[in-house]
């Protein structure tokens, strides 16, 4: 069995197990599959994790991509917490990608507030050859009102390729939203999962400015469209099916009013013949 | 038990509904092989007996329910309804060598009338579901179970309502519903719900009173189930992300 095919089947079997513990068993994979570790922990989005910044005393979420072994880099100090003792003090962005790396953290920042109330933000950047790549992270957790509770973490990677003018963006977006509610009469509900997708654009570019508006405008639309296909999948196609299982109605009653729909409407089309 | 026995039953253990033969490919393809399965067997059993696993019996169309209550031991398990025992392969999920099995018990009757009820109810209210009735080991208790299964892996959902009720014949009525359902279309969203079910019941209860008192647990806790989905979209989901901001104006990411 090679190990591209171990890959796929440990991606599948992740994809039926309760979300709820992805990272539990991304542990077992790991225990199973050893040599899977490392692109299983660099593919694979689990909920996100915060810290508070030493120097700015602001929260910063922890991902694969500020990581260096046990250290993680700031995005307000640009420094990796705990510190890394060697030459250059652990990866960290090219001085014209940092800029961009702060701009569009500010930016994030506003858009946060604006559309979750609350949270945590954070942006890292990164240098690639032929352009620049980073990621988007927005973590909310709801306070805990008559029982419910939410948590949604947003994770945006994208990578921009720049072409003269223009630049080709690739943006792969992955939101975890866990809801849970409970009480005497309902018992526990738990409603959790992930849901991914992507989106390729070309698009203009004047200065680096051009491309902190251009992945702001990306991000926002791919939220807007997320936000919409959990609604759908959460509270339509989940409670559709709970539905499907079990009619609340009597099936005999629900049949005979379908049957004399369907009857009614093929008289309709024999007198409209 | 070994990590690998150990991470392996916990796969077996979160396999959504009518999903195992998935989950149990891919544990084949990342463990290696069929021995990585044997250290795991006690799980597939458990998994099959708390699912309430609905099994076709050899030879008909009549779908069993493997569960602790139908349980022979060795492996056998037992249809009231088609006065069956049969073995079952909790890997592969089938039934085989059915044997006649007539149910010895001063609760006999009951027990028909009990299944007479069952099959009116269920047929009124699941579109598709399997049902069984058995003894426990005392004598002094029955259990009725009710299995609703629906797997669309074509449109990437599969979902499973059950129920396990313990009448009591000295007078009480306590159950458990659970619902499970999995979307898997470009993700991986998960319901899970649990629900305990207690009523008061004379001991000498009827089987229409019996299936009637769970009829009415029932439609209570689903119109609950329904109020608990608009509740949470309303409240939780959107105090998480607005669909807008305030200013009903997008961002101006300058």
């Amino acid at each position: 069995m090679s190990t591209d095919n171990q890959f796929d089947s440990a991606l599948d079997l992740l994809r039926r197990l309760p979300p709820s513990e992805i990272s539990k068993n991304l542990q077992r994979l790991c225990t199973i599959a050893p040599r899977l570790t490392e692109d299983l922990l660099s593919s694979v989005d689990q909920p996100l994790e915060a810290r508070r910044c030493k120097k700015t005393g602001r929260d910063y979420l922890l991902c694969d991509y500020n990581r260096d072994g046990d250290s993680w880099r700031s995005p307000w100090s640009n420094e990796f917490e705990p510190p890394i003792e060697d030459d250059d003090g652990g990866t960290k962005p090219s001085e014209r990608v940092r800029k961009m790396e702060l701009r569009m953290g500010e930016g994030i920042d506003v858009y946060r507030e604006l559309y979750y109330e609350g949270g945590i933000s954070s942006v890292y950047f990164w240098d690639l050859d032929d352009g620049f790549a980073g990621v988007v992270l927005l973590k909310k957790t709801t306070p805990k009102n008559q029982g419910e509770s939410g948590v949604w973490d947003s994770i945006h990677v994208f990578e921009a390729v720049e072409q003269g003018r223009s630049a080709h963006y690739k943006l792969t977006s992955t939101v975890i939203l866990h809801l849970r509610t409970g009480g005497d009469k309902l018992g526990s509900l738990d409603l959790g999962g992930n849901m991914t997708r992507q989106v390729e654009q070309d698009m203009p570019v004047d200065d680096d400015g051009s491309h902190i508006v251009n992945i702001g405008r990306l991000v926002e639309d791919m939220e807007l469209k997320m936000r919409n296909m959990l609604q759908e999948v959460y509270f339509g196609k989940a409670k559709d099916v709970v539905g499907d299982l079990r009619s609340v109605a009597a099936l005999s009653t629900t049949n005979k009013v379908k049957a004399s729909q369907r009857e009614m409407i093929s008289e309709w089309n024999k007198r409209d013949a | 038990m070994t990590a690998n026995a150990e991470a392996i039953s916990a796969f077996i253990n979160g396999a959504p509904p009518g999903e195992l033969d998935d989950v149990v490919k891919d544990v084949k393809a990342l463990a290696g092989g069929d021995d990585a399965l044997r250290s795991a067997k006690p799980a597939f059993q458990k998994y099959n007996e708390e699912q309430l696993t609905s099994v076709k019996l050899p030879g008909g169309e009549r779908e069993a329910i493997v569960s602790q209550y139908t349980s022979l031991g060795d492996g056998r398990y037992l249809d009231v309804q088609s006065s069956t025992s049969f073995a079952f392969d909790h890997v592969t999920q089938k039934a085989s060598a059915p044997q006649s099995y007539s149910l010895d018990s001063r609760h006999g009757e009951l027990v028909k009338s009990l299944l007479r009820s069952l099959s009116t109810y269920t047929a009124e209210h699941y579109s598709f579901c399997s049902y069984s009735v058995a003894l426990t080991d005392s004598d002094s208790s029955i259990a009725i179970l009710i299995a609703a299964n629906k797997y669309s892996p074509s449109n990437f959902w599969t979902g499973r309502w059950r129920n396990v009720y313990i009448y009591k014949t000295s007078g009480s009525l306590s159950g458990e519903i659970k619902v499970d359902v999995h979307y898997y279309e470009d993700g991986n969203v998960r319901l899970s719900t649990k629900k305990e079910v207690e009523v008061t019941v004379s001991g000498s209860a009827t089987a229409p009173e019996i299936v009637r008192q769970i009829s009415q647990a029932e439609k209570a806790y689903q119109e609950e189930l329904n109020k608990g989905f608009a509740s949470l979209s309303e409240g939780a989901f959107k105090a998480l992300r607005r669909q807008l901001p305030v200013t009903r104006q997008k961002a101006s990411h300058s």
